[in-house]
């Protein structure tokens, strides 16, 4: 009895088993397949929405194509939409299919809703697919001369997609004319699509002006609709205008007089584009006052995009940063604007700072001293150096602000901060070089002797060692500090030991007795020991020069040097005239020039895939060679991840 | 754009939306996206990655971070880094108008109205609105009573209530709208954006704000607003519906106002036109002494034309190795945090004006650190307390002295309740120490 219990239990159990291998081995797709059949609406929708919810997360349900095309004659809209999304991310795959669905589509062209109407439309543009352009034709054309300015703005779009399938159907049933005829619709929005597709298809056409060129009675229509259609909108005409070359000085005046309004767009990328078309027509505007006042206005905008988000304000500032360099008082009054705020992002903050640099005039650089200063007592501390190294640069680029500058880093040196005190030591030095005989050079080196011991990094020492050399009168005891560094000549770091080999000649030119031994002993060891070919060598240089004539080598030696120069990476002005001409786009931001990192796109559509994709590599490698980067350009690029390799 | 992918902090893909061809989806979402997710790990903090990054293969990779997702844009061609930025920024907006809360799980839950949204925002890879008045005439918002039936019968009520595209000259109000009482209310909210220095004197100083309206009125009403000094508004932006010509030519605001909530204009004040007192001053000082640290800020009530400064709260972070932290203050009340951000909170219901000034201090021991994580070994930058941050709130009081002097209504004739109110509040204000 016990028993045939048992017996009857494992036989259910393994039925169970076998049943639940069954399921798994089907998969979940069966499962919805039997769902996607189920007599009941409910059901269906329901197996819809987790198919399109697989498909989002990346798992193939493909196999279903069938299943859920027949679920496409739907009153529900939000059904319909999913089922286009699934076409749309499927269609692809199996082009032959499609077409059981094209029925559906060019109903729904033709239905009352217009909603339905735009999204038949507009899916049938979606899938890409050679298949569906015999049958997209007719209901395209309807679209496009539909009452319904909803309907006519999708269909505008849709024909770039056209375009892009094949050029000559959209030429031959005359979709580009039609575009073109949209230019002056009465609804500001089909004229905004319209311009945004024609810019499309010009790209696509290798933009050189067969699909679409700008004439004086369009530029007119486009000034109209500008004004009143919706952001993004504006955007697309904003950009179309700025491409284009205005007839006479007069034209250009009045454009740029009509889209100042623009400035006052609480959307960015609005007031970016608009300063974009403003900047490039001041080479036709040729009066000096009206570009005084266009220039005038942009500035208050600017500013109001650095209270944005973080994002935006970043952005902004890298396009600012080019701004300056072509119009430099401009901005010089809104210094304060630009400090940083403690909780600023870093990539902010650091943006912030070369702005301030950049624009910083004569008369508010001592504000801006300060506030360096403040910086510098942050705890990042690359932001430290970046704060430290900006005070030397605006000393570089301004004389008054040299006496202010030297105190604040004699002040920071005090600090004792070992990060602050390297960089401090680096920057003080090289404002001796900009200014070489002036008064400050005691107290400058006398700073740095006070606190060498915590001089601690190469850069930092070679910089106290050059100036050890250079104004040995101002310091007790030079000649022992020298010693103390020629000690551990031999293990020092390559930039001290040359640092040391000019200041230790110096020394003895200036001083023949109480150098003589010194420099002979560093000359030694330098030409014996040290393993740094350019070390030895010129140790060699200095030791025959030194004995074969004395006079010869104070000369060269103690001469003049030219003052060194500001270091701040400025832009070549043919790569700044090409980046202010891109404003607001991802060159401007990156630095770079577009066709450096801009994927390639213009010869493809007539080009079979895999062959366009190969042409591609080839021609970016030559453009790569070609051009130089910016020396920004090049550090974004050696940060960034190395290049994957993968076959696509 | 290409692509939009959301990932979670982790950089993994939540959902994603492609507008471009088979290869390029491919590319994205094999190359790109893992390789920008290796970029994220490895900044310092998350929120330290660059929001325009040159990725491999000819992309860029523009991100912005809300509510730990990650909102990634994709581009391959020259397109104003901005326009994405914004788009983003309006995804982030009307998905969080539909679906409430953004998180991993309601973006999963609600991946439906997602699609939707996203492909009315952004046809073949062009924006085509972020108007969420606009959208949602397009996408019908899933109400929660609909939600409710829905899971109870199994029965959507989606076929009766067809959405529908206003196309008139007025996209943003419908016609034929009815409301029993007609009510326009104002609110003027302003933000005072300030740096001081520990001694309390303004390293810079900024208002900015925005007129918010709530509009409750039948028909087609058109209005004008008229305010008391328009010309010290240097920098201002409107909603679509104000009428540029009317402002350029007699600095009024005329316009047909949507129904409901919306913001009018945004403005920023002149700098010479800042008035140079602020509604708080506040001083804080650091000093160490035997190895204790501590902090002092001082609170007085400033000038705003006698209104009670309202929701006083100082906020000091403190360095990540604090601990033993003390806090003294005679009014107000305060937390202390002490997980992995060490921070103190100061809470202050009111001041008035005339008020005695009020008084923190708080006291913490540094923990040794160890190896200091400063490049090169050496001893890094003592960490320490670099600022305070402040927030406060007056009511009824304009910072700017911006005032609504009229509200007037033309087209139609009933008569119209309107109210306006004035806030003014801190926006970024911050004390250095």
């Amino acid at each position: 009895m016990m028993n045939e219990v048992i017996q009857t239990s494992l036989a259910r159990l393994q039925i169970m088993k076998a049943k639940a291998l069954a399921a798994l081995r089907k998969g979940e797709n069966y499962e919805l397949r039997t769902e996607l059949n189920s007599e009941y609406k409910e059901r269906r929708k329901e197996a819809v929405r987790r198919v399109i919810a697989n498909m989002t997360v990346g798992k193939d349900v493909s196999g279903l194509f069938t299943d859920v095309l027949k679920n496409m004659h739907t009153d529900d809209l939000e059904i319909k939409k999913l089922i286009y999304l699934y076409l749309i991310n499927y269609a692809k795959t199996q082009p032959d299919l499609v077409i059981l669905a094209i029925n559906t589509f060019v109903k729904d062209a033709e239905d009352s809703n217009p909603l339905l109407r735009a999204l038949a439309i507009r899916t049938m543009g979606c899938l890409h697919v050679q298949e569906v352009l015999d049958y997209l034709c007719d209901p395209l054309r309807k679209c496009l001369a539909d009452a319904n300015p909803y309907v006519r703005k999708t269909a505008v779009m849709c024909v770039a997609k056209v375009y892009d399938l094949n050029r000559a159907v959209a030429e031959e049933n005359g979709f580009v004319d039609a575009v073109r005829g949209a230019l002056a619709d009465s609804n500001a929005m089909v004229v905004a699509n319209s311009v945004s597709a024609l810019s499309e298809m010009s790209a696509m056409a290798g933009g050189r002006g067969d699909v679409w060129r700008l004439d004086t009675a369009t530029v007119g229509t486009l000034l109209t609709a500008v004004n009143e259609c919706a952001e993004w909108g504006q955007i697309a005409i904003l950009e179309a205008l700025a491409e284009y070359r205005p007839a006479s000085e007069r034209e250009a005046e009045g454009v740029c007089e009509r889209v100042l309004a623009r400035l006052q767009h609480a959307n960015g990328s609005v007031v970016l584009t608009t300063v974009r078309l403003l900047l490039r027509y001041e080479q036709y505007v040729k009066r000096a006052d009206l570009l005084a006042q266009f220039a005038k206005k942009m500035v208050p905008p600017l500013i109001t995009l650095l209270a944005s988000e973080p994002e935006i304000q970043y952005v902004a500032l890298r396009n600012i940063n080019l701004i300056p360099q072509r119009h430099p008082q401009l901005l010089s009054k809104e210094i304060r604007a630009f400090f940083c705020k403690y909780n600023d992002p870093i990539y902010v903050k650091y943006e912030k700072v070369d702005v301030l640099v950049r624009i910083c005039s004569g008369s508010n650089v001592d504000a801006l001293l300060n506030e360096l200063k403040e910086y510098a007592k942050e705890v990042d501390v690359d932001f430290v150096r970046c704060a430290v190294q900006a005070i030397g640069r605006l000393t570089l680029r301004h004389e008054a602000a040299a006496d202010k500058a030297v105190d604040v880093l004699v002040e920071l040196l005090q600090l004792r901060a070992d990060h602050v005190v390297q960089i401090a030591a680096v920057v003080l030095t090289r404002i001796l070089r900009r200014y070489p005989r002036s008064q400050f050079a005691a107290t400058v080196v006398q700073a740095l002797c006070e606190h060498a011991d915590c001089i601690r990094e190469p850069d930092a020492r070679a910089a106290l060692v050059w100036a050890l050399g250079e104004y040995s009168e101002h310091v007790a005891g030079a000649a022992g500090r020298l010693s103390g560094v020629a000690d551990g000549l031999v293990e020092d770091d390559s930039g001290v030991q040359l640092a040391l080999l000019g200041a230790v000649v110096k020394f003895f030119l200036k001083n023949p007795q109480q150098g003589q031994q010194l420099v002979v002993r560093v000359l030694k060891t330098a030409t014996e020991k040290c393993a740094n070919p350019d070390v030895r060598d010129r140790a060699y240089i200095y030791w025959r020069l030194l004995s074969a004539d004395p006079a010869a080598a104070k000369t060269i030696a103690l001469s003049e040097r030219p003052p060194c120069r500001d270091d701040v990476p400025a832009l070549p002005e043919p790569l700044l005239a090409e980046l202010i001409a891109e404003l607001g786009c991802v060159s401007s931001v990156l630095q770079k020039p577009a066709r450096q990192f801009v994927y390639a796109r213009t010869d493809r559509a007539g080009v079979p895939r895999g062959v366009a994709g190969a042409n591609d590599c080839d021609d970016d490698d030559d453009d790569a060679s070609a051009h130089p980067a910016a020396p920004g350009a090049a550090a974004i690029a050696a940060d960034g991840e190395p290049e994957l390799l993968i076959a696509l | 754009m290409d692509s939009l992918f959301i990932l979670n902090a982790s950089g993994a893909p939540v959902l994603e939306k492609h507008w471009c061809d088979d290869r390029a989806v491919r590319r994205a979402a094999l190359v790109v996206v893992p390789a920008f997710a290796r970029y994220l790990g490895s900044v310092a903090a998350l929120s330290d990655a660059e929001p325009v990054w040159g990725a491999p293969h000819e992309t860029v990779c523009v991100h912005i971070q809300r509510k730990e997702l990650i909102f990634l844009a994709i581009v391959s061609r020259e397109v104003p880094p901005l326009e994405v930025l914004e788009v983003l920024e309006g995804v982030v907006q009307a998905l969080g108008e539909y679906i409430g809360r953004l998180s991993e799980l309601t973006i999963k839950e609600n991946f439906v109205t997602v699609y939707q949204l996203l492909s009315e925002m952004v046809d073949s890879g062009a924006t085509v609105t972020t108007d969420t008045a606009v959208l949602r005439g397009l996408v019908p918002v899933p109400s929660l009573v609909s939600r409710v039936i829905e899971n109870v019968s199994g029965i959507g009520i989606g076929p009766e209530r067809r959405p529908n595209v206003n196309t008139s000259s007025t996209p943003w109000r419908a016609q034929g709208i009815r409301h029993a009482s007609n009510e326009f209310f104002v609110d003027v909210v302003e933000r005072i954006d300030a740096v001081l220095d520990s001694g309390g004197s303004v390293v810079s100083y900024d208002v900015s704000g925005d007129i918010s309206c709530k509009s409750q009125l039948t028909g087609m009403p058109d209005l004008t607003m008229v305010l008391n000094r328009p010309e010290i508004m240097d920098d201002v932006t409107f909603h679509p519906c104000v009428r540029r010509r009317a402002w350029d030519a007699e600095r009024t605001i005329g316009f047909v106002p949507p129904d409901g909530q919306f913001k009018l204009a945004s403005f920023h004040v002149a700098m010479d036109a800042s008035p140079r007192s602020l509604p708080l001053n506040v001083r804080a000082q650091s000093a160490r002494s035997d190895g204790v640290h501590s902090v002092d800020i001082a609170v007085d009530p400033g000038q705003c034309n006698g209104r009670p400064v309202e929701k006083v709260c100082v906020r000091v972070p403190l360095p990540q190795q604090a601990y033993n932290i003390g806090v003294q203050c005679k009014s107000g009340t305060h937390t202390v945090a002490t997980a992995r951000a060490p921070q103190v909170e100061w809470t202050v219901k009111s001041m008035r004006p005339g008020d005695r000034g009020l008084r923190l201090r708080i006291t913490y021991l540094l923990r040794d650190s160890g190896n200091s994580s400063g490049n090169g070994g050496g001893a890094a930058a003592p960490p320490g307390v670099a600022a305070a941050f402040v927030d406060f709130e007056v009511a009824g009081y304009s910072a700017s002295s911006i005032k609504v002097d009229a509200l007037r209504l033309h087209r139609e004739s009933y008569k119209l309740f309107k109210g306006v109110r004035y806030v003014t509040q801190s926006g970024s204000f911050q004390v250095r120490l």
